[in-house]
Protein backbone atom coordinates (compact mmCIF):
# COMPACT_ATOMS: atom_id res chain seq x y z
CA UNK A 1 0.00 0.00 0.00
CA UNK A 2 1.31 3.45 -0.85
CA UNK A 3 1.57 6.50 1.34
CA UNK A 4 0.73 9.75 -0.36
CA UNK A 5 1.77 12.77 1.67
CA UNK A 6 0.50 16.09 0.42
CA UNK A 7 2.66 17.73 -2.23
CA UNK A 8 4.35 20.26 0.06
CA UNK A 9 5.24 17.59 2.59
CA UNK A 10 6.51 15.20 -0.06
CA UNK A 11 8.80 17.85 -1.55
CA UNK A 12 10.17 18.85 1.85
CA UNK A 13 10.75 15.20 2.71
CA UNK A 14 12.57 14.42 -0.54
CA UNK A 15 14.71 17.52 -0.19
CA UNK A 16 15.62 16.62 3.40
CA UNK A 17 16.70 13.15 2.26
CA UNK A 18 18.68 14.03 -0.89
CA UNK A 19 20.41 17.05 0.66
CA UNK A 20 21.46 15.15 3.81
CA UNK A 21 25.25 15.08 3.90
CA UNK A 22 25.29 11.59 5.43
CA UNK A 23 23.68 10.04 2.34
CA UNK A 24 20.22 8.64 1.73
CA UNK A 25 20.06 6.13 4.58
CA UNK A 26 21.09 8.75 7.12
CA UNK A 27 18.73 11.21 5.46
CA UNK A 28 15.78 8.81 5.75
CA UNK A 29 16.48 8.33 9.45
CA UNK A 30 17.04 12.04 10.12
CA UNK A 31 14.62 13.73 12.53
CA UNK A 32 13.65 16.19 9.80
CA UNK A 33 12.66 13.50 7.29
CA UNK A 34 10.94 11.36 9.92
CA UNK A 35 8.91 14.32 11.12
CA UNK A 36 7.68 14.87 7.58
CA UNK A 37 6.98 11.31 6.39
CA UNK A 38 7.49 8.89 9.26
CA UNK A 39 6.45 5.81 7.24
CA UNK A 40 9.32 6.29 4.78
CA UNK A 41 11.90 5.43 7.44
CA UNK A 42 10.12 2.15 8.16
CA UNK A 43 9.05 1.19 4.65
CA UNK A 44 10.42 3.45 1.93
CA UNK A 45 8.59 1.57 -0.81
CA UNK A 46 5.33 3.03 0.44
CA UNK A 47 6.62 6.39 -0.84
CA UNK A 48 9.13 5.59 -3.60
CA UNK A 49 8.84 2.58 -5.85
CA UNK A 50 11.80 0.32 -6.61
CA UNK A 51 12.61 -0.50 -10.22
CA UNK A 52 13.48 -3.95 -11.52
CA UNK A 53 17.17 -3.11 -11.04
CA UNK A 54 17.31 -0.61 -8.18
CA UNK A 55 15.83 -0.38 -4.71
CA UNK A 56 13.84 2.68 -3.73
CA UNK A 57 16.80 3.93 -1.65
CA UNK A 58 19.19 3.47 -4.58
CA UNK A 59 16.88 5.52 -6.78
CA UNK A 60 16.79 8.33 -4.23
CA UNK A 61 20.55 7.93 -3.96
CA UNK A 62 20.95 9.01 -7.59
CA UNK A 63 19.56 12.45 -6.68
CA UNK A 64 21.58 12.61 -3.47
CA UNK A 65 24.79 11.80 -5.31
CA UNK A 66 24.08 14.28 -8.10
CA UNK A 67 23.27 17.07 -5.64
CA UNK A 68 26.70 17.01 -4.03
CA UNK A 69 28.62 16.02 -7.17
CA UNK A 70 27.25 18.93 -9.16
CA UNK A 71 27.85 21.58 -6.51
CA UNK A 72 31.32 20.29 -5.66
CA UNK A 73 32.17 20.40 -9.37
CA UNK A 74 31.07 24.05 -9.48
CA UNK A 75 33.32 24.88 -6.53
CA UNK A 76 36.26 22.99 -8.03
CA UNK A 77 35.95 25.30 -11.00
CA UNK A 78 35.88 28.37 -8.77
CA UNK A 79 38.76 27.45 -6.44
CA UNK A 80 41.43 25.65 -8.50
CA UNK A 81 44.41 26.92 -6.47
CA UNK A 82 42.74 26.43 -3.09
CA UNK A 83 42.03 22.87 -4.19
CA UNK A 84 45.62 22.36 -5.22
CA UNK A 85 46.87 23.55 -1.83
CA UNK A 86 44.45 21.44 0.19
CA UNK A 87 44.49 18.33 -2.02
CA UNK A 88 41.62 17.06 -4.16
CA UNK A 89 40.03 14.70 -1.62
CA UNK A 90 40.25 17.08 1.32
CA UNK A 91 38.87 19.89 -0.83
CA UNK A 92 35.90 17.75 -1.93
CA UNK A 93 35.14 16.80 1.69
CA UNK A 94 35.26 20.44 2.73
CA UNK A 95 32.96 21.46 -0.14
CA UNK A 96 30.50 18.78 0.87
CA UNK A 97 30.45 19.99 4.48
CA UNK A 98 30.14 23.57 3.29
CA UNK A 99 27.22 22.82 0.96
CA UNK A 100 25.47 20.82 3.69
CA UNK A 101 25.70 23.82 6.03
CA UNK A 102 25.14 26.47 3.37
CA UNK A 103 22.66 25.13 0.81
CA UNK A 104 22.00 27.34 -2.18
CA UNK A 105 19.21 29.87 -1.85
CA UNK A 106 19.76 31.39 -5.27
CA UNK A 107 18.34 30.65 -8.71
CA UNK A 108 21.86 30.86 -10.09
CA UNK A 109 25.11 29.31 -8.93
CA UNK A 110 27.02 32.62 -8.85
CA UNK A 111 26.77 33.06 -5.10
CA UNK A 112 26.83 29.42 -3.98
CA UNK A 113 30.29 29.68 -2.43
CA UNK A 114 30.14 33.27 -1.21
CA UNK A 115 30.86 32.22 2.38
CA UNK A 116 33.37 29.48 1.55
CA UNK A 117 36.55 31.42 2.48
CA UNK A 118 35.08 32.27 5.89
CA UNK A 119 34.00 28.66 6.29
CA UNK A 120 37.56 27.53 5.59
CA UNK A 121 38.92 30.07 8.08
CA UNK A 122 36.63 28.66 10.78
CA UNK A 123 37.05 25.02 9.88
CA UNK A 124 40.68 24.42 8.94
CA UNK A 125 43.42 23.87 11.54
CA UNK A 126 45.74 26.80 12.25
CA UNK A 127 48.57 25.61 10.02
CA UNK A 128 50.61 27.52 7.50
CA UNK A 129 49.12 25.54 4.60
CA UNK A 130 45.59 26.17 5.82
CA UNK A 131 46.28 29.87 6.33
CA UNK A 132 47.53 30.20 2.78
CA UNK A 133 44.53 28.23 1.49
CA UNK A 134 42.13 30.61 3.21
CA UNK A 135 43.78 33.66 1.66
CA UNK A 136 43.97 32.08 -1.80
CA UNK A 137 40.27 31.21 -1.44
CA UNK A 138 39.55 34.86 -0.65
CA UNK A 139 41.30 35.90 -3.86
CA UNK A 140 39.55 33.23 -5.94
CA UNK A 141 36.16 34.21 -4.52
CA UNK A 142 36.89 37.87 -5.28
CA UNK A 143 37.73 36.88 -8.86
CA UNK A 144 34.28 35.26 -9.17
CA UNK A 145 32.63 38.36 -7.72
CA UNK A 146 34.27 40.84 -10.06
CA UNK A 147 33.72 38.54 -13.05
CA UNK A 148 29.96 38.98 -12.56
CA UNK A 149 30.00 42.54 -11.20
CA UNK A 150 27.93 45.29 -12.83
CA UNK A 151 29.45 47.24 -15.69
CA UNK A 152 30.47 50.88 -15.35
CA UNK A 153 31.94 53.46 -17.71
CA UNK A 154 35.62 54.22 -16.98
CA UNK A 155 36.55 57.87 -16.56
CA UNK A 156 38.39 59.41 -19.45
CA UNK A 157 41.71 61.17 -18.87
CA UNK A 158 39.94 64.51 -19.27
CA UNK A 159 37.28 63.59 -16.72
CA UNK A 160 39.98 62.43 -14.33
CA UNK A 161 41.96 65.63 -14.75
CA UNK A 162 38.83 67.69 -14.15
CA UNK A 163 38.39 66.04 -10.74
CA UNK A 164 41.92 66.98 -9.74
CA UNK A 165 41.40 70.54 -10.90
CA UNK A 166 38.18 70.90 -8.97
CA UNK A 167 37.56 73.88 -6.68
CA UNK A 168 37.64 72.09 -3.34
CA UNK A 169 39.03 69.06 -1.67
CA UNK A 170 35.56 67.59 -1.55
CA UNK A 171 35.69 65.80 -4.90
CA UNK A 172 34.70 62.16 -4.65
CA UNK A 173 35.96 59.56 -7.07
CA UNK A 174 33.56 56.77 -7.89
CA UNK A 175 35.26 53.38 -7.82
CA UNK A 176 34.19 50.56 -10.13
CA UNK A 177 31.82 47.97 -8.65
CA UNK A 178 34.16 45.38 -10.16
CA UNK A 179 36.84 45.92 -7.48
CA UNK A 180 37.54 43.95 -4.32
CA UNK A 181 40.15 44.95 -1.71
CA UNK A 182 41.68 42.15 0.33
CA UNK A 183 43.90 42.46 3.41
CA UNK A 184 45.56 39.06 3.74
CA UNK A 185 47.75 37.26 6.25
CA UNK A 186 49.84 35.44 3.63
CA UNK A 187 51.52 36.42 0.35
CA UNK A 188 48.75 34.56 -1.48
CA UNK A 189 48.85 36.59 -4.68
CA UNK A 190 52.62 36.07 -5.01
CA UNK A 191 52.05 32.34 -4.51
CA UNK A 192 49.41 32.27 -7.25
CA UNK A 193 51.70 34.20 -9.58
CA UNK A 194 54.49 31.70 -8.98
CA UNK A 195 52.17 28.85 -9.86
CA UNK A 196 51.11 30.64 -12.99
CA UNK A 197 54.76 30.95 -14.01
CA UNK A 198 54.98 27.16 -13.75
CA UNK A 199 57.01 27.17 -10.56
CA UNK A 200 56.44 24.85 -7.62
CA UNK A 201 56.50 27.33 -4.74
CA UNK A 202 56.80 26.30 -1.10
CA UNK A 203 54.07 27.18 1.34
CA UNK A 204 55.21 30.65 2.43
CA UNK A 205 55.50 32.00 5.96
CA UNK A 206 52.76 34.37 7.09
CA UNK A 207 53.25 37.94 5.93
CA UNK A 208 50.59 40.63 5.65
CA UNK A 209 49.79 41.49 2.04
CA UNK A 210 47.40 43.93 0.41
CA UNK A 211 45.69 42.78 -2.76
CA UNK A 212 43.16 44.22 -5.17
CA UNK A 213 41.09 42.13 -7.57
CA UNK A 214 39.35 43.96 -10.39
CA UNK A 215 37.85 43.63 -13.84
CA UNK A 216 39.07 45.83 -16.66
CA UNK A 217 36.77 45.43 -19.63
CA UNK A 218 35.88 41.76 -19.26
CA UNK A 219 39.28 40.57 -18.03
CA UNK A 220 39.85 39.86 -14.33
CA UNK A 221 43.15 40.92 -12.72
CA UNK A 222 44.75 40.69 -9.27
CA UNK A 223 47.54 42.92 -8.02
CA UNK A 224 49.59 43.38 -4.85
CA UNK A 225 49.53 46.91 -3.46
CA UNK A 226 51.64 48.84 -0.99
CA UNK A 227 49.82 49.08 2.36
CA UNK A 228 49.32 52.85 2.15
CA UNK A 229 48.27 52.56 -1.49
CA UNK A 230 45.69 49.91 -0.60
CA UNK A 231 44.36 51.96 2.32
CA UNK A 232 43.97 55.05 0.16
CA UNK A 233 42.05 53.07 -2.45
CA UNK A 234 39.90 51.51 0.27
CA UNK A 235 39.05 54.99 1.56
CA UNK A 236 38.11 56.14 -1.94
CA UNK A 237 36.02 53.01 -2.47
CA UNK A 238 34.22 53.78 0.79
CA UNK A 239 33.24 57.17 -0.67
CA UNK A 240 35.67 59.39 1.22
CA UNK A 241 36.46 62.72 -0.48
CA UNK A 242 39.73 62.64 -2.37
CA UNK A 243 41.63 65.14 -0.21
CA UNK A 244 40.53 63.56 3.05
CA UNK A 245 41.39 60.09 1.78
CA UNK A 246 44.90 61.18 0.75
CA UNK A 247 45.45 63.03 4.04
CA UNK A 248 44.27 60.01 6.01
CA UNK A 249 46.48 57.58 4.11
CA UNK A 250 49.61 59.73 4.53
CA UNK A 251 48.84 60.39 8.19
CA UNK A 252 48.56 56.64 8.67
CA UNK A 253 51.98 56.10 7.10
CA UNK A 254 53.48 58.84 9.27
CA UNK A 255 52.00 57.28 12.37
CA UNK A 256 53.32 53.83 11.58
CA UNK A 257 56.64 54.57 9.88
CA UNK A 258 57.45 58.20 10.50
CA UNK A 259 57.40 61.45 8.55
CA UNK A 260 60.08 60.44 6.08
CA UNK A 261 58.08 57.40 5.06
CA UNK A 262 55.02 59.58 4.63
CA UNK A 263 56.99 61.96 2.40
CA UNK A 264 58.18 59.04 0.29
CA UNK A 265 54.59 57.80 0.02
CA UNK A 266 53.43 61.27 -1.02
CA UNK A 267 55.91 61.16 -3.90
CA UNK A 268 54.36 57.92 -5.10
CA UNK A 269 50.79 59.23 -5.09
CA UNK A 270 50.97 60.17 -8.76
CA UNK A 271 52.18 56.70 -9.72
CA UNK A 272 49.41 55.05 -7.70
CA UNK A 273 46.71 57.10 -9.38
CA UNK A 274 48.28 56.41 -12.76
CA UNK A 275 48.20 52.68 -12.06
CA UNK A 276 44.57 52.79 -10.90
CA UNK A 277 43.56 54.95 -13.80
CA UNK A 278 45.17 52.54 -16.27
CA UNK A 279 43.29 49.74 -14.52
CA UNK A 280 40.06 51.72 -15.08
CA UNK A 281 39.20 51.62 -11.39
CA UNK A 282 37.56 55.05 -11.48
CA UNK A 283 34.26 55.26 -13.26
CA UNK A 284 31.74 57.84 -14.31
CA UNK A 285 28.89 58.26 -11.84
CA UNK A 286 25.69 56.67 -13.12
CA UNK A 287 23.70 58.94 -15.36
CA UNK A 288 26.71 60.99 -16.40
CA UNK A 289 28.24 58.55 -18.89
CA UNK B 1 34.01 20.65 -42.90
CA UNK B 2 30.66 21.70 -44.31
CA UNK B 3 27.74 21.45 -41.96
CA UNK B 4 24.25 20.67 -43.17
CA UNK B 5 23.12 23.71 -41.33
CA UNK B 6 22.78 27.28 -42.37
CA UNK B 7 22.21 30.44 -40.42
CA UNK B 8 18.46 30.76 -40.36
CA UNK B 9 17.20 34.16 -41.48
CA UNK B 10 13.66 33.17 -42.28
CA UNK B 11 12.36 30.50 -39.93
CA UNK B 12 9.64 28.29 -41.32
CA UNK B 13 6.25 28.13 -39.64
CA UNK B 14 5.82 25.16 -37.39
CA UNK B 15 2.88 22.89 -36.73
CA UNK B 16 2.30 24.06 -33.20
CA UNK B 17 -0.77 25.94 -32.04
CA UNK B 18 1.06 29.16 -31.31
CA UNK B 19 2.64 29.40 -34.74
CA UNK B 20 6.06 29.57 -33.12
CA UNK B 21 8.63 29.08 -35.87
CA UNK B 22 10.55 25.97 -36.75
CA UNK B 23 13.99 27.45 -36.13
CA UNK B 24 15.73 24.52 -37.78
CA UNK B 25 18.71 22.74 -36.20
CA UNK B 26 20.53 24.29 -33.28
CA UNK B 27 22.87 23.55 -30.42
CA UNK B 28 23.15 24.65 -26.82
CA UNK B 29 25.40 27.70 -26.52
CA UNK B 30 28.40 26.84 -24.36
CA UNK B 31 31.28 29.01 -23.14
CA UNK B 32 33.87 26.86 -24.93
CA UNK B 33 32.49 28.03 -28.26
CA UNK B 34 31.87 31.74 -27.56
CA UNK B 35 34.98 32.95 -29.32
CA UNK B 36 34.62 30.61 -32.29
CA UNK B 37 31.02 31.67 -32.85
CA UNK B 38 31.65 35.40 -32.56
CA UNK B 39 34.78 35.34 -34.69
CA UNK B 40 33.90 32.76 -37.35
CA UNK B 41 30.12 33.00 -37.29
CA UNK B 42 29.76 29.32 -38.19
CA UNK B 43 26.73 27.82 -39.87
CA UNK B 44 24.05 27.09 -37.28
CA UNK B 45 20.33 27.78 -37.45
CA UNK B 46 19.90 28.89 -33.85
CA UNK B 47 21.18 28.61 -30.29
CA UNK B 48 19.59 27.77 -27.00
CA UNK B 49 20.96 29.38 -23.85
CA UNK B 50 20.79 28.23 -20.27
CA UNK B 51 18.97 31.27 -18.88
CA UNK B 52 20.55 31.22 -15.41
CA UNK B 53 24.06 31.51 -16.88
CA UNK B 54 23.25 35.04 -18.03
CA UNK B 55 21.31 36.29 -15.01
CA UNK B 56 22.88 38.22 -12.12
CA UNK B 57 26.01 38.80 -14.17
CA UNK B 58 27.30 41.58 -16.37
CA UNK B 59 30.58 39.92 -17.26
CA UNK B 60 32.03 38.55 -20.45
CA UNK B 61 29.44 35.81 -21.14
CA UNK B 62 26.69 38.41 -21.44
CA UNK B 63 28.83 40.41 -23.84
CA UNK B 64 29.34 37.32 -26.01
CA UNK B 65 25.63 36.56 -25.87
CA UNK B 66 24.74 40.10 -26.99
CA UNK B 67 26.99 39.70 -30.01
CA UNK B 68 25.77 36.21 -30.84
CA UNK B 69 22.12 37.27 -30.54
CA UNK B 70 22.74 39.87 -33.24
CA UNK B 71 23.32 37.11 -35.77
CA UNK B 72 21.44 34.02 -34.58
CA UNK B 73 17.95 33.35 -33.16
CA UNK B 74 18.09 32.56 -29.45
CA UNK B 75 15.72 30.49 -27.31
CA UNK B 76 15.91 30.54 -23.53
CA UNK B 77 15.82 27.37 -21.51
CA UNK B 78 16.15 27.39 -17.75
CA UNK B 79 16.72 25.04 -14.85
CA UNK B 80 15.60 27.06 -11.82
CA UNK B 81 12.03 28.13 -12.47
CA UNK B 82 10.91 25.30 -10.22
CA UNK B 83 7.41 25.23 -11.64
CA UNK B 84 6.41 22.25 -9.50
CA UNK B 85 7.65 23.71 -6.21
CA UNK B 86 5.23 24.50 -3.41
CA UNK B 87 7.21 27.65 -2.58
CA UNK B 88 5.70 30.97 -3.70
CA UNK B 89 6.35 32.01 -7.31
CA UNK B 90 9.54 34.09 -7.47
CA UNK B 91 8.41 37.15 -9.39
CA UNK B 92 11.78 38.86 -9.03
CA UNK B 93 13.31 35.94 -10.93
CA UNK B 94 10.57 36.19 -13.57
CA UNK B 95 11.47 39.87 -13.99
CA UNK B 96 15.06 38.86 -14.69
CA UNK B 97 13.96 36.23 -17.21
CA UNK B 98 11.74 38.78 -18.89
CA UNK B 99 14.54 41.31 -19.12
CA UNK B 100 16.94 38.76 -20.58
CA UNK B 101 14.32 37.58 -23.09
CA UNK B 102 13.87 41.16 -24.26
CA UNK B 103 17.60 41.75 -24.43
CA UNK B 104 18.30 38.77 -26.70
CA UNK B 105 14.93 38.77 -28.48
CA UNK B 106 14.31 35.24 -27.27
CA UNK B 107 12.04 33.31 -29.61
CA UNK B 108 10.64 31.48 -26.61
CA UNK B 109 11.37 30.77 -23.01
CA UNK B 110 11.09 27.55 -21.11
CA UNK B 111 12.13 25.27 -18.29
CA UNK B 112 11.31 21.79 -16.99
CA UNK B 113 8.34 19.91 -15.59
CA UNK B 114 9.92 19.54 -12.19
CA UNK B 115 10.74 21.30 -8.96
CA UNK B 116 14.27 22.26 -7.94
CA UNK B 117 13.85 23.17 -4.30
CA UNK B 118 11.50 24.13 -1.53
CA UNK B 119 11.60 26.13 1.71
CA UNK B 120 13.76 28.72 -0.02
CA UNK B 121 16.49 26.28 -1.05
CA UNK B 122 17.65 25.33 -4.53
CA UNK B 123 19.11 21.88 -5.18
CA UNK B 124 20.07 22.90 -8.73
CA UNK B 125 18.65 19.61 -9.95
CA UNK B 126 15.43 18.59 -11.65
CA UNK B 127 13.36 16.75 -9.05
CA UNK B 128 10.37 14.71 -10.19
CA UNK B 129 6.84 15.87 -9.51
CA UNK B 130 4.45 13.25 -8.14
CA UNK B 131 2.06 12.43 -10.94
CA UNK B 132 -1.09 12.90 -8.87
CA UNK B 133 -4.22 15.00 -9.30
CA UNK B 134 -2.92 17.31 -6.57
CA UNK B 135 0.45 17.65 -8.31
CA UNK B 136 -1.24 18.36 -11.62
CA UNK B 137 -3.61 20.96 -10.22
CA UNK B 138 -0.74 22.71 -8.47
CA UNK B 139 1.42 22.83 -11.58
CA UNK B 140 -1.40 23.97 -13.84
CA UNK B 141 -2.07 26.92 -11.56
CA UNK B 142 1.62 27.81 -11.34
CA UNK B 143 2.15 27.61 -15.09
CA UNK B 144 -0.84 29.85 -15.69
CA UNK B 145 0.46 32.44 -13.22
CA UNK B 146 3.94 32.38 -14.73
CA UNK B 147 2.68 32.57 -18.30
CA UNK B 148 0.40 35.49 -17.44
CA UNK B 149 3.33 37.32 -15.89
CA UNK B 150 5.75 36.55 -18.70
CA UNK B 151 3.09 37.31 -21.30
CA UNK B 152 4.08 34.36 -23.44
CA UNK B 153 3.60 30.60 -23.39
CA UNK B 154 6.04 28.63 -21.31
CA UNK B 155 7.81 25.85 -23.17
CA UNK B 156 8.13 23.03 -20.65
CA UNK B 157 10.37 20.01 -21.00
CA UNK B 158 9.90 16.44 -19.80
CA UNK B 159 12.89 15.78 -17.53
CA UNK B 160 14.83 12.56 -17.14
CA UNK B 161 13.55 10.93 -13.97
CA UNK B 162 15.22 8.37 -11.76
CA UNK B 163 12.42 7.47 -9.36
CA UNK B 164 8.65 7.01 -9.28
CA UNK B 165 6.42 7.93 -6.36
CA UNK B 166 4.25 5.11 -5.05
CA UNK B 167 1.25 7.42 -4.82
CA UNK B 168 1.27 8.36 -8.53
CA UNK B 169 -2.16 8.05 -10.09
CA UNK B 170 -1.21 8.52 -13.73
CA UNK B 171 1.78 7.85 -16.00
CA UNK B 172 4.20 10.67 -16.76
CA UNK B 173 3.08 11.12 -20.36
CA UNK B 174 -0.54 11.52 -19.30
CA UNK B 175 0.50 14.07 -16.66
CA UNK B 176 2.40 16.04 -19.30
CA UNK B 177 -0.44 15.93 -21.82
CA UNK B 178 -2.98 17.07 -19.25
CA UNK B 179 -0.68 19.76 -17.91
CA UNK B 180 -0.17 21.15 -21.41
CA UNK B 181 -3.89 21.11 -22.10
CA UNK B 182 -5.12 22.49 -18.78
CA UNK B 183 -2.43 25.17 -18.43
CA UNK B 184 -2.37 25.86 -22.16
CA UNK B 185 1.42 25.72 -22.28
CA UNK B 186 3.85 24.57 -24.94
CA UNK B 187 6.10 21.54 -24.69
CA UNK B 188 9.74 20.90 -25.31
CA UNK B 189 9.98 17.20 -26.07
CA UNK B 190 13.35 15.86 -24.96
CA UNK B 191 13.55 12.59 -26.85
CA UNK B 192 16.66 11.49 -24.96
CA UNK B 193 14.84 12.10 -21.67
CA UNK B 194 11.95 9.95 -22.92
CA UNK B 195 14.45 7.16 -23.58
CA UNK B 196 16.23 7.58 -20.23
CA UNK B 197 13.01 7.80 -18.21
CA UNK B 198 11.50 4.79 -19.95
CA UNK B 199 14.66 2.75 -19.40
CA UNK B 200 14.68 3.71 -15.73
CA UNK B 201 11.02 2.87 -15.21
CA UNK B 202 10.64 -0.11 -17.57
CA UNK B 203 8.27 1.77 -19.86
CA UNK B 204 7.76 1.65 -23.61
CA UNK B 205 9.13 4.88 -25.12
CA UNK B 206 7.12 4.50 -28.33
CA UNK B 207 3.92 4.28 -26.36
CA UNK B 208 5.06 7.30 -24.29
CA UNK B 209 5.71 9.37 -27.41
CA UNK B 210 2.33 8.45 -28.82
CA UNK B 211 0.62 10.19 -25.89
CA UNK B 212 2.45 13.50 -26.33
CA UNK B 213 0.18 16.08 -28.02
CA UNK B 214 2.16 16.99 -31.13
CA UNK B 215 0.47 20.34 -31.67
CA UNK B 216 1.86 21.58 -28.35
CA UNK B 217 5.44 20.61 -29.09
CA UNK B 218 7.45 23.67 -30.11
CA UNK B 219 10.92 22.25 -29.76
CA UNK B 220 12.77 18.94 -29.50
CA UNK B 221 15.93 18.16 -27.55
CA UNK B 222 18.48 15.53 -28.49
CA UNK B 223 21.43 14.49 -26.32
CA UNK B 224 23.67 11.67 -25.26
CA UNK B 225 23.39 9.89 -21.93
CA UNK B 226 25.28 7.42 -19.75
CA UNK B 227 24.00 3.87 -19.52
CA UNK B 228 25.03 2.40 -16.17
CA UNK B 229 23.37 -0.92 -16.88
CA UNK B 230 20.99 -0.71 -13.94
CA UNK B 231 19.84 2.76 -14.96
CA UNK B 232 20.59 5.61 -17.36
CA UNK B 233 21.70 9.12 -16.44
CA UNK B 234 21.06 12.15 -18.62
CA UNK B 235 24.66 13.34 -18.81
CA UNK B 236 24.73 15.22 -22.15
CA UNK B 237 28.28 14.05 -22.64
CA UNK B 238 28.30 12.31 -25.98
CA UNK B 239 26.62 11.51 -29.24
CA UNK B 240 22.95 10.67 -29.62
CA UNK B 241 22.41 6.91 -29.65
CA UNK B 242 20.55 5.15 -32.47
CA UNK B 243 17.53 4.30 -30.30
CA UNK B 244 17.04 8.01 -29.58
CA UNK B 245 17.38 8.90 -33.26
CA UNK B 246 14.73 6.29 -33.94
CA UNK B 247 12.36 7.91 -31.43
CA UNK B 248 13.07 11.29 -32.98
CA UNK B 249 12.26 9.95 -36.43
CA UNK B 250 9.01 8.41 -35.17
CA UNK B 251 7.85 11.61 -33.51
CA UNK B 252 8.69 13.90 -36.40
CA UNK B 253 7.05 11.48 -38.83
CA UNK B 254 3.84 12.00 -36.87
CA UNK B 255 4.24 15.65 -35.94
CA UNK B 256 6.30 17.08 -38.75
CA UNK B 257 9.55 18.97 -38.31
CA UNK B 258 10.16 20.95 -35.15
CA UNK B 259 12.94 23.25 -33.99
CA UNK B 260 15.54 20.70 -32.91
CA UNK B 261 18.41 21.24 -30.55
CA UNK B 262 21.42 19.15 -29.58
CA UNK B 263 22.59 19.43 -25.96
CA UNK B 264 26.22 18.58 -25.20
CA UNK B 265 27.33 19.86 -21.80
CA UNK B 266 30.13 17.62 -20.54
CA UNK B 267 33.30 16.66 -22.41
CA UNK B 268 32.27 19.40 -24.81
CA UNK B 269 33.88 18.79 -28.22
CA UNK B 270 34.92 21.20 -30.95
CA UNK B 271 32.08 23.14 -32.52
CA UNK B 272 32.45 21.23 -35.79
CA UNK B 273 31.58 17.99 -33.96
CA UNK B 274 28.35 19.55 -32.73
CA UNK B 275 27.58 20.72 -36.25
CA UNK B 276 28.08 17.20 -37.59
CA UNK B 277 26.01 15.60 -34.85
CA UNK B 278 23.01 17.91 -35.06
CA UNK B 279 23.09 17.80 -38.85
CA UNK B 280 22.13 14.12 -38.61
CA UNK B 281 18.69 15.29 -37.49
CA UNK B 282 18.03 16.61 -40.99
CA UNK B 283 17.82 13.01 -42.20
CA UNK B 284 15.00 12.26 -39.80
CA UNK B 285 12.90 15.35 -39.39
CA UNK B 286 10.94 15.20 -42.59
CA UNK B 287 12.16 18.43 -44.08
CA UNK B 288 15.08 19.19 -46.29
CA UNK B 289 17.83 21.02 -44.43
CA UNK B 290 18.14 24.63 -45.43
CA UNK B 291 21.49 25.49 -46.94
CA UNK B 292 21.60 29.20 -47.06
CA UNK B 293 25.01 30.70 -46.49
CA UNK B 294 25.84 32.35 -43.23
CA UNK B 295 25.59 36.14 -43.32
Amino acid sequence: MSTTPDLATLERWMQAVVMHDGGVQAGLKSPRARALVAEAARDLERVVLPSRQLSAAERLGIYSHMYYARLIEVMEGEYPTTRRILGEDAFARLCRRFVAKNPSRSRTLNTLSLKFPDFLARTLPKTRRAGLAVDVARIERAMEDVFDAPRATPMTAAQFAAVGAGPSGRAVLRVTPALRLLALRYPANEYMNALRRGENPRIPAPRKTWVIVFRRGFQVYRRDQEPAQWKLLAALAAGKPLAAAVRGALRGVAGRAGRNAAERAAKRLGAWFEEWSAAQLFVVPEGRG
Amino acid sequence: MTANIATNRDPAPSGNRWGLPDLGLGVGLRTQHFRHITEKRPAMDWFEILSENFIDTEGRPLDYLDRIAEHYPIAMHGVSLSVGSTDPVDFAFLDKLKALAKRVNARWLGDHICWTGVAGLNGHDLYPVPYTEEGLEHMVERVRIIQDYLERPLVLENPSTYLEFAGASMPEEEFIARLAEDADCALLLDVNNVYVTCRNHDLDPVEYLGKIPADRVVQIHLAGHTDNGTHCIDTHDGRVIDAVWDLYARFTARAGPRATLLEWDANVPKFSVLQQEVAKAARFRGAQPRRRAAA
